[in-house]
């Protein structure tokens, strides 16, 4: 004869597990609004390894701008305007001088630092300032069901922007003839040269559209999530940002969701370092790296498998 | 317009662009950027500075030597600050096993760095070879747990005796790379810098290895024509890259730090692939291009204490200089065969 | 009659080389003409002009009487012409019906509407006599089926005249046929067709005339009566060929045995499906097959540069026989390999001709002492070797890239072929190049079979390995058939046999 839980350690369940899928979605937002882009872009044949920078750009873009409007959505929209003129000199470097995809790219990680922290000591961080946040959406009754209510319907608004895009974009590559012509671009960008497809122009198209979102996911990150602006806030989501778009194989709604993953370990990272504080803090924060590069081996495996 | 005139335009264009981008966050903290470009150079050839500079360089150069090596392969390192971490942690830790040692403790705590290094190396090398997993992502994402695991260390197994401060124990005195020019912070790793730089122009130019990793880098399907063991190579390019910037470790823990802390590495990861880019690849070029950047590093020192500036300036001019530098490429296409 | 098409004094120059040279033909409307010409001899460049890829430095086209000027391919569409290339213009990973929305400019807006679009492709196709799966990817169709594609795409605007480039160069003999036997169709029709071609059974088989072009320049001309044909290749080739070496070698005993070999391609499917043959010292043997049937993946097997899935690759050459070794081993034991994709695997293009040299000699002593590289040694017979096999170049440190073709595949085959050399895996060697150096090759292939070599000849160009070769085998579908000797079967039978597995 089975037992059943008592009713307060279910509530605990209950709430534990509202925590972790609302932090999941919380945690891996900003990585996933740089997913959509980046898998745009990639689909169009241009990596853009520097969004670590754009979006660091836009963190620190959208925290001085809300500091010094007072409106987070104006922060936001700094945050974007940033992320296109990066995205921009990305575009003109790798498309009209040929430059290398990744020196372009890394060239742009080490502005984005340095911009960011320039700036930052220059004025909102030269002494502590609070950055106004985005608040989250309330629904009403909604947002107040057990479970599914603070985990789909209190989330930030960018969030659901977040989830808009990528659903979008996802059908704009698939079903218009825009989209085609980007894929043509990203599988034989010769063969669709020679179809008059205008490559460069869609693969600027796809390239700024990466700036905007990886713009709109750091400032996820300053605005939304931390609502601070701190040098280096940024810790490798960009990265974690491509590697999604590798794992979901250049499809934005698959990126999407692996960056939600990663906020799944990041969200189980914390929980699980206040479950158990005597094991060293780090081993935690380790997480989502390892599962980066855990999914990176699988999912690499998985496809050599057939080749075998 | 003739062709020789487009290139001077286009040169001269892409420089006054260059000097423009960190001159106008210069201007934006209230300073002359001519008055930032006088305090760098006296700072630079001065006498306080020349020694700092040199001290920068000779990191930036092991860890160059690093990332040009493994970039002729087509292979990007960008994992060099977590390998010079590996490489200084696992010198520390045996350390005091051979105080008393003399010189020879010196050359196994250097050899140990080089070793910790290529092991992370060769791990990223490893799942690039035979999973494919991007080198870009794994060694960045190895850079964050390297991190990690080292702030661990200094605060648990590895902490200095009296239990305060979060750095470890000393090193012993053998283990100390001896200062060369006194009153300055200058040490012998400048030596070691030396060595490195003209092994890695002989291992390029005229060994084997260095053959077969450039047509790694040129054309993967030559090297399989050819009969190179693609993924075996790939795996020992990345271990060289990764030991050098392990070296680069123990010679900054020997020579500056003598114990382990966090922030060693100061990015000189993301400087060397500047460094090697500006050096195009030459390990004879590496120390130039290192100098350089020596030379903005040390300086932002005496830009802040001097003109207020912010230390992020240099990750600006960095970036400038590798825009630059590749724009530079594009303007000036070099029709030479690689000989 | 106003001709449909006239060419006046098209000129075209690349710097030195003058590719077209005052080209003046023309051609009336239901028309079928052949412009024939070895490689080299100017057809793609009159091809570009004429599809709107490129204009002429000088010189004017004519439609219907009055002068166009073709900036743009969209230009040369308007204008009624439609040209099928050579090389196909279609993107593996998407569908025949992505891939013909693509070539439709008008088509590529607002939403993709397939099954809206799909009457119109299946009408086209009808005409053709095709029937293709237009949501199936092009990775999936044979060559035959790829030109379908095209061809339908380049039907859509209704053209007045249909340009082919090369249209039976990948074909197996009943696909060329069926192609042929189309553009008679369109005659019929009133289509015009321009048949790019250097092959002469093309001309005679479906054209009203033909067009010869040589160095840049038009020659001549030929009403293509059945006696022409002599006259027809003096033009096409101009002064005297070299003689073809006709030695027959003395079939010893066997270098190379190949058991149940089974080979995979990168994506996991089976190129090489249980293949079993064996290569003789002093024979050529022919390896042929519609492009994609496994060729490619059997040699990278044989030459050491791809895995082995299952069965033996024995090459029984040097004091001991080695079994399934890497390439680095099998040069130094004899076995010597000429890959079909120079660019992709011969050489390395940024490179100069010394490192290039150094390439496949790295276990040859005169070179390599100690793991290092004796550079001058290398460069020193690199140049003999430039000199004794009549590479055009500056010398020994002038860069890869900078070499025509034609030179790079001289060096190539300078570099491979030797004293040491007792087995030749040669892949298309000659493939794309002029004739002059056709016949070299082919001269020094038969030299090699004289002097007692195993030669495994893979190429899709039948009537010449038919010259050449002592035994025939044939890949279709990853399955082997043969090797035949050549006296016991047809090219009707191994043509027969290119199409079914």
């Amino acid at each position: 004869m089975g037992t059943t839980k008592p009713k307060g350690d279910r509530l605990m369940d209950a709430l534990f597990i509202t925590a972790l899928l609302a932090a999941t979605i919380r945690l891996g937002m900003a990585i996933g609004l740089a997913a959509i882009g980046e898998a745009a872009s990639e689909r169009s044949g241009i990596f853009n390894i520097g969004i670590e920078g754009i979006m660091l750009s836009g963190a620190f873009a959208a925290a001085w701008g809300s500091v010094r409007t007072g409106s987070p959505w104006l922060g936001v929209l700094f945050a974007i305007i940033i992320g296109l003129i990066l995205a921009g000199v990305h575009a003109f470097m790798v498309l009209l001088l040929r430059i290398d995809q990744f020196v372009s790219g890394i060239g742009m990680v080490i502005f984005g630092l340095g911009f960011s922290s320039f700036v930052a000591r220059l004025t909102i961080g030269a002494k502590p300032t609070s950055v106004q946040g985005l608040a989250p959406v309330d629904l009403g009754a909604i947002s107040h069901i057990p479970i599914i209510g603070p985990v789909l319907f209190a989330q930030s608004p960018l969030a659901y922007i977040a989830l808009a895009l990528a659903i979008a974009t996802g059908w704009v590559i698939n079903r218009t003839a825009f989209g085609l012509e980007i894929r043509a671009c990203g599988e034989n960008a010769e063969v669709a040269e020679t179809l008059a497809i205008p490559v460069r122009q869609r693969q600027t198209a796809c390239i700024l559209f990466g700036g905007i979102t990886a713009g709109l996911g750091g400032a996820y990150l300053s605005v939304v999530q931390v609502n601070a602006f701190v040098e280096n806030m940024v810790a490798g989501r960009g990265f974690l940002a491509v590697a999604c778009v590798m794992l979901g194989r250049r499809r934005p709604v698959v990126a999407f969701l692996a960056a939600l993953g990663f906020g799944l370990a990041e969200a189980t990272q914390i929980r699980l370092q206040t479950q158990y504080p005597d094991l060293p803090y780090q081993f935690l924060v380790i997480l989502p790296y390892i599962a980066a590069i855990a999914a990176l081996v699988i999912g690499h495996a998985r496809r050599g498998m057939k080749a075998a | 317009m003739s062709a020789a005139m487009t290139r001077v335009v286009r040169v001269g264009v892409i420089l006054i662009v260059a000097a423009l981008v960190p001159g106008l966050f210069v201007l934006l903290a209230g300073q002359n950027p001519w008055r930032v470009l006088a305090t760098l150079l006296l700072y630079a050839f001065g006498p306080q500075g020349w020694s700092e500079v040199l001290v920068h360089a000779i990191p930036l150069t092991l860890i160059g030597l690093g990332v040009a090596f493994a970039l002729r392969a087509g292979l990007f390192n960008i994992g060099a600050d977590g390998q010079l971490i590996a490489g200084a942690v696992l010198a520390v830790f045996f350390a005091p096993y051979f105080a008393g040692w003399g010189i020879a403790g010196l050359i196994v705590f250097l050899i140990l760095g080089s070793i910790g290094g290529a092991a992370l190396g060769a791990l990223v090398g490893y799942l690039r070879a035979w999973f494919g997993a991007s080198e870009i992502i794994v060694t960045i994402m190895l850079n964050y747990v390297m991190i990690q695991m080292i702030s661990y260390l200094i605060r648990g197994p590895m902490q200095e005796t009296s239990r305060f401060w979060p750095q470890s124990f000393l090193i012993p005195d053998d283990c100390i790379l001896p200062i060369i020019v006194q009153g300055t912070r200058l040490h012998a790793g400048l030596f070691v810098a030396l060595v490195m730089v003209i092994a890695a122009a002989i291992v390029q130019r005229r060994t084997v290895l260095g053959f077969e990793t450039s047509v790694l880098g040129a054309n993967p399907g030559a090297a399989a024509y050819a009969g190179f063991r693609v993924k075996i190579l790939t795996v020992i390019v990345m271990a060289i890259s990764g030991g050098l910037a392990g070296l680069a470790g123990a010679v900054e823990v020997g020579g500056i730090y003598q114990r382990l802390q966090d922030n060693m590495s100061e990015g000189f990861g993301l400087a060397a692939i500047a460094v090697a880019l500006i050096a195009r690849l030459e390990a004879a070029a590496i120390p130039f291009a290192a100098c350089l950047f020596g030379i903005f590093f040390a300086g932002s020192g005496a830009l802040q204490r001097e003109l207020a500036l912010p230390f992020p300036l240099v990750w600006i001019i960095e970036a400038s200089v590798i825009f630059a530098v590749a724009a530079l490429q594009w303007a000036l296409p070099s029709r030479k065969a690689i000989a | 009659m106003t001709p449909l098409l006239e060419a006046r004094g098209l000129n075209k120059s690349y710097g030195q080389l003058r590719a077209n040279d005052d080209v003046s033909f023309s051609i009336f409307p239901g028309e079928i003409v052949g412009i024939v010409g070895e490689n080299g001899a100017g057809k793609s460049t009159l091809v570009k002009m004429l599809g709107g890829a490129l204009a002429p430095d000088s010189g004017e086209i004519l439609i219907s009487g009055s002068v166009v000027a073709l900036h743009s391919p969209a230009d040369a569409q308007k204008a009624g012409i439609s040209l099928v290339h050579q090389h196909f213009n279609l993107i593996e990973d998407l569908t025949v019906e992505e891939n013909l929305v693509l070539g439709r400019p008008e088509l590529r807006h607002g939403i993709l509407r397939f099954k809206e679009l799909r009457p119109e492709f299946a009408s086209v196709a009808e005409d053709l006599g095709t029937h293709i799966a237009f949501d199936s990817r092009i990775s999936t169709l044979s060559v035959g089926g790829r030109q379908q594609v095209e061809l339908i795409r380049a039907l859509f605007h209704d053209p007045r005249l249909l340009i082919l480039d090369e249209p039976t160069a990948v074909l197996p003999p009943d696909e060329r046929d069926r192609l042929l036997r189309f553009i008679r169709l369109l005659k019929g029709r009133g289509t015009a067709t321009i048949l790019i071609s250097h092959k002469l059974d093309d001309l005679y088989d479906c054209c009203d005339r033909a067009v010869v072009m040589r160095a840049g320049r038009v020659v001549g001309t030929s009403e293509l009566r059945p006696g022409d044909r002599a006259e027809l290749i003096r033009l096409i080739v101009g002064a005297e060929l070299p003689p073809p070496d006709t030695r027959h070698g003395t079939r010893g005993a066997a270098l190379v045995s190949v058991k149940e070999l089974v080979v995979y391609r990168d994506n996991g499917t089976v190129a090489v499906d249980h293949g079993s043959f064996d290569l003789h010292a002093g024979e050529i043997v022919g390896l042929c097959g519609v492009e994609g049937n496994g060729q490619t993946e059997l040699l990278h097997a044989l030459a050491g540069m791809r895995p082995v899935q299952s069965g033996e690759i024995t090459f029984a050459v040097g004091s001991r026989p080695v079994t399934n070794a890497g390439a680095a081993l099998l040069r130094r034991i004899g076995v010597a390999h000429i890959p079909e994709d120079r660019l992709h695997y011969a050489v390395v293009a940024a490179f100069s001709l010394t490192l290039n040299w150094l390439l496949r000699k790295l276990s040859n002593p005169r070179f390599i002492a100690w793991g290092l590289l004796r550079r001058q040694a290398a460069a020193k017979a690199t140049a003999t070797a430039i000199k004794d096999n009549d590479v055009r170049a500056s010398g020994p440190r002038a860069r890869m890239a900078d070499l025509s073709g034609g030179n790079q595949q001289k060096f190539v085959i300078a570099r491979e072929l030797g004293e040491d050399v007792a087995v030749i895996l040669a892949g298309h060697p000659t493939r794309g190049l002029d004739i002059r150096t056709v016949v070299a090759i082919r001269n020094r292939l038969v030299a090699e079979r004289a002097r007692g070599v195993a030669i495994l000849l893979l190429s899709a160009d039948l009537a010449e390995v038919w010259d050449v070769a002592d035994r025939i085998m044939v890949m279709a579908r990853g399955r082997l058939r043969g090797p035949v000797p050549v006296a016991e079967t047809t090219l009707a039978e191994i043509g027969h046999w290119m199409t079914t597995p």
